[in-house]
């Protein structure tokens, strides 16, 4: 009987060894393990054994037994690992063909800047105000305190869509809009479309953006005004961006300033893009003029703001480093592609 | 303006180096452009006289120069043909350097040696625009009292700084050597020259029998003349001239050197009339019903009753503030002259200067704004310079025409107010100093407050804010600490408007459309190629730049089809575009401003078709919550009428799309096919529902049938779809049609559409006794309105 065992399980390893696919593995586990199989038949004719040899023989089929599972087991794993092996070996492909072509458009960059602007004063508390294009003369002139004979107002300065209503020269009637319809403390930024009466040209266009500022609040102070727009420039260029507000006139703020930043191209060294002067000068700015406040209600005495504008379109030229500012409003798309 | 930096250190001691002059100045508010020096290379150029003239043995066009330059005696050859013998010159002697960088030498000319070269107005470095061809053609020939032997640098100021300042509107009263003297001063803390002007003491009034001046119009606020007996109309001395030069002005003669010479040092615009041409006694100020004049200048100006003239009581003898008449122009015969220094308003010489299309250097002064005070200083000031160059005898007397004198205004500043609306703390005797650097009388009238007195020529000073810019600007912006806004903390943000906005730009961006900016202006001929009448309702502009830009857009589409017409036309094979942007409508209510109206126009061409563009549509009215859009058959003219439908969400019209009409593809040049969607923002947010609501996911498995539906190929198939939803209720959770199928099979007229329906209910498995009933009504009511039936 052990003999016999023995010689079934060398023949039972001898055939697993045989079995080179998956698929006729499980012929051998069936010819030996199963309900008719090899051993189960041998085992079978246990009962004709001694009490003595019984145990003993039990003991080997049973290690045979396992031993034949393990065998198959590892078998198995041995197969399958081959079966991938073939897999993979098959189905190998050339990885630097190039991908699948997906399409990605762009905003275009005057909104990239645009958005990039509004991030930096939301973040310290602006909302966003809007107002029309086509505007009232007195909201563009008289209420932000220009003089009546004052050159701005004329037709070769401003267009006019009637005697009393222009195309808005600049955003701050939408300031104006605000501080009379909403009480003090305000934060606003307005960007948004502007016009004047100028022929275009690599600088100058008769359509382009600002984006306006205003804070009004008790106790807003001058230095409130540079310490805000100081932040502003270092978000906006970059930590070691330096300011320099120098002396200037607006007819809606007083005192009033333009801010310089250190060129972000050179550092202040000097360089084309500022002229070598180290300087790129970025916004205008100045303490809300009382006659401005009055105008709208608000008491001067009691609450004071700054106010602060810039040309979009400007910024939006020095940051990319775009040189005619007719290519903002071409949308060649070997132009729009550019800014992603 | 031109500013000389010598003619300044005439009037200020400015030590520090130029640039950081023009750096002081910028801080302080006079902005400095550029800083040039007249003639940074030229050395060793020194005068000297031509004492002999003698022909070249060798050469025919050159002359040999015996020329003394004072300590020594030198030989010079030449070829210029002004020189003669007893003329001052300018000679580059040995190792001289003339303006373009040429080194000078001792040269060889055809057997004689030169040593040293004459020099031209170019050769030197000055201003050559202000010369004439002949002038700037030979040697300059220096007067003949000047001293020989002297260094051109010196003599002609070629070593001197043109400070290139850019004013700004309220400081008219810097357009002047003493204006700017006076900034800087006040910038550097340094006290300021006095200028001499004319005081003698006048026993008669002679000036009397000759001139009387009325003011008719109150657009004069103060007329101020003076005459003078002319000894010698002849070229104004040497170091006027170069003063001139250096600030952009020609020299002419002595007397209108003068002139010019006062309205650059004070800002006082004068003028000179030859008082024989005058032909009258007297100067009237006032508007007149004349028709033309002729100007200095030769030139005929057509003239009219709004602008203000100097007359003689009969017809105009001069453009009030703008410039003199041609009839009493100082001429070499002039013997006898009045001075004219006036005061003209603003706003009256702007427009008269606007409407002649004249700006002068006086007319352009005034129009900034001129101090009445001035006129009367002005006056006294050419008076002494006449004297004094030697070009004019006083007559005795002087006219002043000035009905209302200004009182200086007093302005208050409080010290604490002043210090917390900057932000810093200086003491009330730190800002009365910088006041009073400034020029202003300030007077402490308690611990913190100041009673500051305006000079006349500071119009732009009314208020506290006012004197609170000027000292913060003294104090210098740049010391002025920054700090961080203290008050109410706001939180601000985005609206729920302005956040849609963003989404559907990121929508389109992410599906590969490019965003484009374009113009507002359109025009009739622009608006015509669309093929549509043109709308009543629109804005056109009163002063337009040029005809294409006349009239504000009522439509994005026409912008977009000339984006895509300039990508067709520069190769770029496709595009896909979009745009979120305002147009432009007349307000039916008078009296209100027009209407703006945001629109989101998506447009493309080259790859795509009709189903790619309305699929981007379907997807973006899918992400801003609309469920069933219709796209109905219909639209505007400039689409293709069997390709253009317009958009409408529960009875709200959104909208277009369509492909190009094949008209507007040839008036705009356009590729053959285009498609573009244009789509009102107002009405897309009013349909959004964009309120983001978890729904249990489904438990139970869904049903799905396929449905084969042949029908008439005339009908839409949006209305199959509308039959299926209709009859299916809520268990129908999706419909996709998978297939449009004509041909093979199909009877001709006809076409077949695959739909798969999904039904799912939410809290049981569906059976077939729970859709059949459906599909059987569905089939039963396409069968009664289309005669539609199900394809086997």
């Amino acid at each position: 009987m052990e003999l016999q065992l023995k010689e079934l399980r060398d023949r039972c390893l001898a055939d697993l060894n045989a079995v080179d696919e998956l698929k006729t593995l499980d012929n051998v586990r069936i010819k030996y393990l199963g309900k008719k199989g090899e051993l189960t038949i041998a085992l079978k004719g246990m009962g004709k054994l001694s009490n003595e040899e019984r145990p003993i023989i039990g003991k080997l089929a049973n290690e045979i037994r396992e031993e034949i599972e393990n065998n198959i087991s590892a078998q198995k794993q041995a197969l399958e690992r081959k079966e991938i092996e073939a897999q993979i070996k098959e189905e190998s492909i050339d990885v630097s063909l190039p991908g699948k072509k997906h399409q990605a458009g762009n905003l275009h960059p005057l909104t990239t800047t645009v958005n990039e602007l509004k991030e930096i004063f939301l973040g310290m508390g602006f909302s966003i105000a809007e107002g029309p294009e086509i505007e009232w003369a007195k909201y563009n002139f008289d209420y932000l305190n220009v003089p009546q004979e004052h050159s701005a107002r004329d037709l070769q300065d401003t267009f006019y869509c009637e005697d009393d209503i222009v195309l808005r020269t600049q955003t701050s009637p939408v300031q104006v809009r605000v501080m009379q319809k909403q009480k003090p403390p305000l934060r606003i930024i307005s960007p948004g479309r502007v016009y004047r009466f100028d022929e275009i040209d690599a600088t100058h266009s008769p359509v382009f953006h600002q984006m306006e500022g205003l804070v009004i609040d008790k106790g807003i102070t001058m230095s409130d005004l540079k310490g805000t727009l100081d932040l502003f420039a270092k978000k906006l260029f970059g930590e070691q961006t330096k300011t320099k507000f120098r002396p200037h006139q607006f007819y809606f703020t007083e005192p009033s300033a333009e801010m310089d930043v250190t060129c972000f191209k050179c550092g202040g060294v000097g360089c084309k893009v500022c002229s070598n002067t180290g300087w790129i000068e970025v916004l205008g700015c100045g303490m809300v003029h009382p006659n401005v406040l009055r105008f709208c209600s608000i008491d001067p005495d009691e609450y004071s703001g700054f106010a602060f504008g810039m040309g979009l379109d400007r910024i939006t030229m020095i940051k990319y480093g775009i040189n005619d500012l007719r290519l903002l409003f071409e949308n060649d798309l070997r132009f729009l592609t550019q800014f992603k | 303006m031109l500013v000389s930096l010598n003619w300044l250190k005439e009037y200020v001691d400015i030590k520090i180096p130029p640039f950081d002059f023009g750096e002081a100045l910028t801080m302080s508010g006079t902005k400095v452009e550029t800083l040039t020096v007249v003639s940074e290379n030229v050395v060793n150029i020194f005068t000297g006289k031509i004492t002999k003239i003698e022909p070249h043995p060798n050469a025919d066009k050159l002359v040999v120069c015996t020329v003394d330059m004072g300590t020594d005696e030198r030989v010079i050859v030449t070829a210029a043909k002004n020189v003669f013998e007893g003329a001052i010159v300018p000679v580059a002697v040995d190792g001289a350097v003339i303006a373009n960088g040429t080194k000078i030498g001792t040269n060889d000319f055809r057997g004689l040696l030169s040593y040293g070269m004459f020099c031209s107005i170019e050769e030197l470095g000055m201003n050559s625009d202000l010369f004439a061809k002949e002038i700037m053609e030979g040697i300059l020939i220096l007067p003949e009292n000047t001293p020989l032997g002297m260094d051109a640098r010196e003599l002609l100021w070629l070593n001197d700084v043109i400070i290139d300042v850019e004013l700004t509107a309220n400081r008219s009263d810097c357009q002047s050597i003493i204006g700017i003297a006076r900034e800087s001063a006040a910038t550097l803390d340094l006290p300021m020259a006095d200028y001499k002007t004319y005081t003698a003491i006048e026993n008669t009034d002679e000036i009397a029998d000759y001139l009387s001046v009325k003011i008719e119009n109150s657009a004069c606020p103060r007329y101020v003349a003076k005459m003078l007996k002319v000894k010698k109309i002849e070229p104004s001395p040497l170091w006027m001239q170069v003063k001139l030069i250096n600030s952009g002005v020609r020299p002419i003669n002595n007397i209108v050197d003068v002139t010019n010479y006062v309205m650059l040092e004070l800002g006082q615009p004068l003028h000179a009339f030859d008082y024989h041409s005058l032909q009258s006694k007297e100067i009237v100020v006032n508007t007149t019903t004349d028709k033309k004049i002729i100007t200095l200048d030769n030139k005929e100006r057509d003239i009219d009753e709004t602008m203000l003239m100097i007359t003689n009581g009969k017809a105009p003898v001069a453009i009030a503030g703008v410039m003199g008449g041609e009839n009493s122009e100082i001429t070499d015969n002039t013997t006898l002259i009045v001075l004219e220094s006036a005061c003209f308003n603003k706003g009256s010489v702007r427009l008269t200067a606007k409407h002649l299309g004249l700006r002068t250097e006086a007319s352009s002064r005034f129009e900034k704004g001129v101090d009445p005070e001035l006129a009367g200083i002005a006056a006294l000031r050419a008076t002494q310079l006449f004297l004094e160059i030697g070009a004019c005898e006083v007559i005795e007397g002087l006219i002043d025409v000035y009905p209302k004198v200004e009182t200086l205004k007093k302005v208050t500043l409080d010290i604490n107010w002043f210090n917390a609306f900057v932000g810093i703390t200086l003491t009330i005797d730190e800002i009365s100093n910088m006041l009073s650097r400034l020029f202003f009388k300030v007077a402490k009238i308690s611990e913190a407050v100041l009673e500051v007195e305006v000079p006349s020529y500071r119009g732009d000073i009314e208020l506290k804010e006012d004197l609170a810019e000027e000292v913060a600007r003294i104090f210098g912006y740049d010391n002025i600490p920054g700090t961080i806004m203290g008050g109410e903390t706001m939180i601000g943000g985005k609206t729920p408007v302005q956040k849609f906005e963003d989404r559907l730009k990121n929508l389109l961006v992410g599906q590969g459309y490019y965003e484009t900016l374009t113009t507002s202006f359109t025009s009739e001929k622009r608006l015509h190629g669309l093929n549509t009448e043109l709308e009543d309702n629109l804005i056109a502009l009163i002063n337009p730049l040029g005809e294409e830009n006349s009239i504000m857009r009522n439509t994005l589409i026409g912008h977009q089809l000339e984006v895509i017409s300039l990508n067709y036309n520069r190769k770029n094979p496709f595009g896909r575009f979009f745009e979120l942007s305002n147009t432009y409508h007349k307000n039916p209510n008078s009296g209100e401003l027009p209407l703006e109206e945001m629109m989101l126009v998506i447009s493309a061409y080259g790859s795509d078709d009709y189903f790619e563009l309305k699929g981007m549509v379907e997807l973006l009215l899918d992400q801003a919550g609309i469920k069933y859009p219709e796209f109905i058959a219909g639209g505007s003219e400039m689409l293709h009428p069997g390709r253009k439908a317009e958009i409408f969400v529960e009875g709200t019209k959104l909208g277009e799309i369509g492909e190009i009409h094949p008209l507007v593809v040839k008036n705009y040049e356009l590729p053959k096919r285009c498609y573009v969607c244009q789509i009102s923002f107002k009405a897309l947010y009013g349909c959004a529902s964009i309120d983001n609501k978890f729904v249990d996911l489904p438990k139970f498995p869904a049903s799905n049938r396929d449905l084969a539906i042949l029908l008439k190929q005339d009908i839409p198939a949006a209305s199959i779809e509308t039959i299926i939803r209709k009859n299916s209720g809520d268990i129908l959770e999706s419909i996709e049609l998978f297939d449009v199928y004509t041909g093979a099979q199909i009877p001709e007229g006809y076409k077949s559409l695959a739909y798969a329906l999904n039904f799912r209910h939410h809290q049981r498995t569906l059976n077939d006794n729970d859709i059949n009933p459906v599909i059987d009504q569905i089939l039963s009511e396409l069968k009664i309105t289309f005669d539609a039936q199900l394809r086997e």
